[in-house]
């Protein structure tokens, strides 16, 4: 059964033997996000803290609950959507991206049927303090909300845009939302609402469900609707409500939904924070403000957080899960739909945003410089830095296959290209450019700039042998092995290209 | 020293090494290939008839693009005797010391292990690679004898029939022969012997007798018919040059041969002395992940980590790594910055050192060799993509191992995914990690209570 809720897909999860519910008193400041980390990094089940130390009786933290396995991050996702959990990454990938050609409108749901509706408080009744946010790594500006959707109204969309930006709670009623300009929403902000010295309706929903939260991860075009798209994702729609204090609707089923505004013009401290880059990023800089209006809940809910900063290397987390699992997905639809026939693509594994990684043939001379302007000048501006080109039947999510061919396909003298230098804007959260270089606390927005990048590593048709032996004798070959109990090690699904 | 089978048993005994029955189809080689394309364990196929035994992924095998437990290192350094779970750099100096020169010869003689047998050369039944003719033998020992020693170095090649053997080796040995002399061939050696080839061959340094470098007072040899062997080695074949050479096609390599000229010589096999039960080693040759590839990786790894340590007077480099999923077309080095600049020195030194690779990524000297998937995180988070993505005019002597197509003269690129020593510490971004992000009493309570949390693998924070 398609997991359509948050608490459906925790139970997934538990069925699945991926849930690890956690009894014992733990405390929201370090010691929650350490278990978490740690469970990242051993690729351990997913750490659900039922007795948090503060807060509402009965609210879990869920740690790092889209987090997949690492050698198949896409699995658990996979099951939530009701596909094989041991689809291959290629297959998984052109599962989603079929049930992304196939949108599905969301339905309006009664706000007495709605489940965030179980508790709703509104004026000095909505405090965030209620909840036990995490403070997630020591050095950290402050405490997070972090696994997020953001839904901010749209002009284009009946049901407004769906994007995740981390929030840091100020006190009882105020928080510091990441806006960067560049994106989508930032940019409705900065250079609409606040131009117009207007007040932007926001609800922060968390624990939406795992369509949801797919669908805030990927690059949805203007005119189009995330809310479309994560039901095409569940092949239902997505129940939504309206909000107790603006027009706004959000997914029904979630488990907190914190109503407000962003204020023209105020800023509040953010950061610094330990971000998916895999380092703590700084410095503390001014960003716009969150006044609460209302907060309605679950009774009991739970809590989803991510330990940023631990996707990096062999570890995976919810953020780099999503990339891996919806914006890989996402991509290659978006890159197919404007005509580029890419096979896939994927993140880098080992960091979980600056690298990508496309598959693709080579159909005529300056393909791959035109792929990588479309890229870097569209949905990858901000986050994406270097693209690797690799041959269309190398697959993305061999990490072997995508290293072997940047380390004897690409030519220093000829496979290198940059796109200018200094020019392409850039998040300030990135670590190798100075202070300077990354602007001040200036309104939120960045001045950094920096240079993309893309790798032309396809092989011109010399690539080294991947494997001896016809198919048939690979196969006997596997289950010689497997007979003699090696199935563990050898259960790699994403095979090179040669078995694709 | 390890024998080789005691260096067999101990892979079991850590549950590195499958036993499994040698098929009739497919090929030992295919079967081998798999298990390292699916980061297996090392294997040891037991014989069907009266063959050998046979052992692949004994030496490498390992890739470091997933987390795990073992490292590309780990079975040979369990073979040099380093650890059971050695440290790569102490696997790198092993290396050194054992191809080092010594000053007063110390060789020990030991009965010879493997004794005379009526098989002949097909009986030992050598698996012949899927897509070839003849049963292929890899990872072996040739030595040549000389009034001044014994000239150890890598061998391998294919069974032509009952006597004779087409074999590669390289060029600096084969020059020394003419007809009728006498090459040994030892299969089954100890990883001592067997790294140590490859670190002399790839080091264009085989010209010395084995009796003058560190490996000859440390593996024990017996006298043949060629030079001295290592007395525990498994298989043994004394052969001499046959009189008729005849041309041949181009043969498959050992991945030594990518740096290293190589000849082909036709050998006729006088005599055959096996161990009992022997077991040799062998690899599919040309796969991801193969031994000779690992032990060249390792070799030439050794002999950078040396070459650049002794360079400057003091030792700032941390480790050299070049990773055998990237089939040795790029070199990771890891260092302390020591001013401005000094990365630049680095990675131009690591170019002359070597011809193997075109592009070298420098990290900090903090980066474990342990994690590669977080080195290869810096490799695109730490590097400006256009300061600190360094290239060369084109001019260059071209690479070897790279494979897009170029003349003679290629460029050089290095990537400097180190913090630039002129910034302030308070600049320096903390790195997000277990270790780093908790404060350490919270970090000693969770491991201690880990267990008790309902967790069931033991966390590893190294």
């Amino acid at each position: 059964m398609t997991a359509e809720t948050f608490r459906e897909f925790l139970a997934l999860l538990e069925d699945a033997g991926q849930l690890n519910r956690i009894a014992d008193r733990v405390s929201w400041d370090l010691e929650a996000s350490a278990i978490t980390a740690l469970a990242n990094q051993t690729d351990e089940r997913i750490p659900a803290f039922e007795r948090v130390d503060a807060g509402i009786d009965g609210t879990w933290l869920v740690g790092d609950p889209y987090r997949g396995p690492c050698r198949r991050p896409w699995a658990h996702l996979a099951r939530a959507f009701e596909l094989p959990s041991a689809l291959p990454g290629p297959a998984y990938y052109e599962a989603v991206v079929e049930r992304l050609r196939e949108p599905c409108e969301p339905t309006v749901v009664d706000p007495a049927t709605a489940p965030c509706k179980e508790v709703v408080r509104t004026g000095a009744d909505a405090s965030l303090l209620e909840f036990p946010w995490p403070y997630v790594h020591q050095g950290d500006g402050g405490r997070y909300a972090t696994l997020n959707t953001l839904v901010a109204p749209d002009a284009d969309s009946e049901w407004g845009r769906w994007s995740r930006h981390r929030a840091m709670i100020h006190d009882a009623t105020g928080a510091s939302l990441l806006f960067l300009a560049g994106e989508q929403v930032p940019n409705l902000y900065y250079y609409e609402y606040e131009r117009r010295d207007e007040p932007m309706p926001v609800a922060l929903v968390l624990g939406a469900g795992p369509a949801v939260e797919c669908a805030a991860e990927m690059w949805i075009p203007v005119g189009k609707s995330e809310a479309a798209f994560a039901g095409g994702l569940q092949e239902s729609p997505v129940d939504l409500v309206a909000c107790e204090t603006n027009d706004l609707y959000v997914p029904a089923s979630a488990e907190v939904v914190i109503e407000g505004r962003v204020r023209p013009g105020e800023r509040l401290d953010e950061g610094p924070y330990g971000d998916y880059f895999g380092y703590v990023n700084g410095p503390r800089r001014s960003m716009p403000a969150l006044e609460v209006d209302a907060i309605t809940h679950r009774r009991a809910p739970r809590l989803p957080f991510c330990v940023e900063g631990t996707g990096v290397g062999y570890g995976h987390n919810s953020t780099s899960t999503l990339e891996v699992a919806a914006g890989g997905p996402d991509a290659t639809l978006g890159l197919r739909a404007a005509g580029y026939e890419v096979a896939m693509a994927a993140p880098w594994p080992f960091s979980s945003r600056t690298a990508w990684t496309i598959a693709t043939d080579r159909p005529y001379p300056g393909y791959l410089h035109e792929l990588a302007n479309f890229v870097f000048t569209t949905w990858g501006m901000l986050h994406i830095d270097f693209l690797i080109f690799v041959d269309a039947d190398v697959n993305p999510l061999d990490p072997r296959a995508v290293f072997e061919a940047i380390a004897l396909q690409a030519d220093p003298a000829t496979d290198f290209h940059q796109f200018g230098v200094e020019r392409m804007p850039k998040v300030p959260l990135n670590i190798y450019q100075t202070p300077d270089e990354k602007g001040s606390a200036d309104v939120g927005t960045s001045k950094a700039k920096t240079a993309k990048a893309h790798v032309d590593a396809l092989s011109d048709g010399d690539r080294p042998t991947q494997t001896i032996g016809s198919r048939a004798s690979r196969e006997r070959a596997r289950n010689l092995l497997v007979e003699a109990g090696i199935t563990p090690a050898f259960a790699r699904d994403d095979s090179p290209a040669v078995d694709r | 020293m390890t024998a080789f089978r005691t260096h067999l048993e101990f892979l079991h005994r850590t549950d590195d090494c499958q036993r499994l029955e040698r098929p009739d189809s497919p090929s030992p080689q295919v079967v081998a290939a798999e298990a390292m394309r699916a980061n297996g364990p090392a294997l040891e196929f037991t014989p069907a008839g009266g063959g050998v035994g046979l052992a692949s992924g004994v030496y490498g095998g390992v890739d470091q693009l997933e987390r795990r437990n073992r490292y590309p290192w780990t079975r040979l350094g369990i073979g040099l005797g380093v650890d059971r779970d050695p440290a790569y750099v102490d696997v790198l100096e092993e290396l050194i010391e054992l191809g080092g020169r010594v000053d007063d010869r110390d060789v020990t003689y030991v009965p010879r292990a493997a004794s005379a047998t009526d098989r002949g050369l097909r009986d030992l039944e050598l698996p012949t690679p899927p897509d070839e003719a003849w049963p292929r033998f890899t990872l072996g020992l040739c030595s040549i004898g000389s009034d001044d020693g014994s000239y150890w170095g890598p061998i391998h090649g294919t069974v032509l029939d009952g006597d004779t053997v087409r074999a590669r080796v390289p060029e600096a040995l084969s020059g020394q022969l003419r007809r009728g002399d006498a090459v040994t061939i030892a299969l089954g050696v100890p990883a001592a012997a067997l790294a140590t080839t490859h670190l002399l061959a790839v080091t264009d340094r085989l010209s010395t007798p084995i009796e003058a470098r560190g490996v000859g007072s440390t593996v024990p040899v017996v006298p043949t018919a060629g030079g001295v062997v290592p007395g525990s080695s498994e298989v043994v074949l004394e052969t001499t040059v046959a009189a008729r050479q005849p041309e041949t096609r181009s043969e498959k390599r050992e991945f030594w041969e990518r740096l290293v000229d190589a000849t082909t010589l036709t050998l006729d096999v006088r005599h055959v002395f096996t161990r009992e039960d022997p077991v040799v080693p062998f690899t599919p040759l040309g796969t991801p992940l193969s031994d000779d590839l690992g032990l060249t990786a390792l070799a030439i790894a050794a002999r950078l980590y040396e070459r650049v340590n002794g360079y400057w007077g003091v030792s700032p480099v941390e480790w050299v790594l070049l990773p055998a999923e990237g089939r040795l077309g790029i070199c990771l080095v890891a260092t302390e910055v020591l001013y401005p600049g000094f990365e630049w020195q680095l990675a131009n030194l690591l170019f002359s050192l070597s011809r193997c690779f075109d592009t070298v990524v420098v990290v900090d000297a903090e980066a474990s060799p342990r994690a590669l998937g977080r080195v290869l995180g810096d490799l695109w988070v730490k590097a400006h993509p256009s300061r600190d993505w360094l290239f060369s005019e084109p001019n260059a002597p071209a690479a070897r191992m790279p494979t897009y197509s170029r003349d003679d003269t290629g460029a050089r690129l290095y990537v400097d995914a180190t913090w630039d020593p002129r910034w302030k510490p308070e600049f320096v971004a903390p790195r997000v990690s277990v270790t780093d992000s908790f404060p350490p009493e919270i970090r000693d309570a969770v491991l201690e209570s880990w267990t008790d949390l309902g967790f069931e693998d033991e966390p590893d924070v190294a």
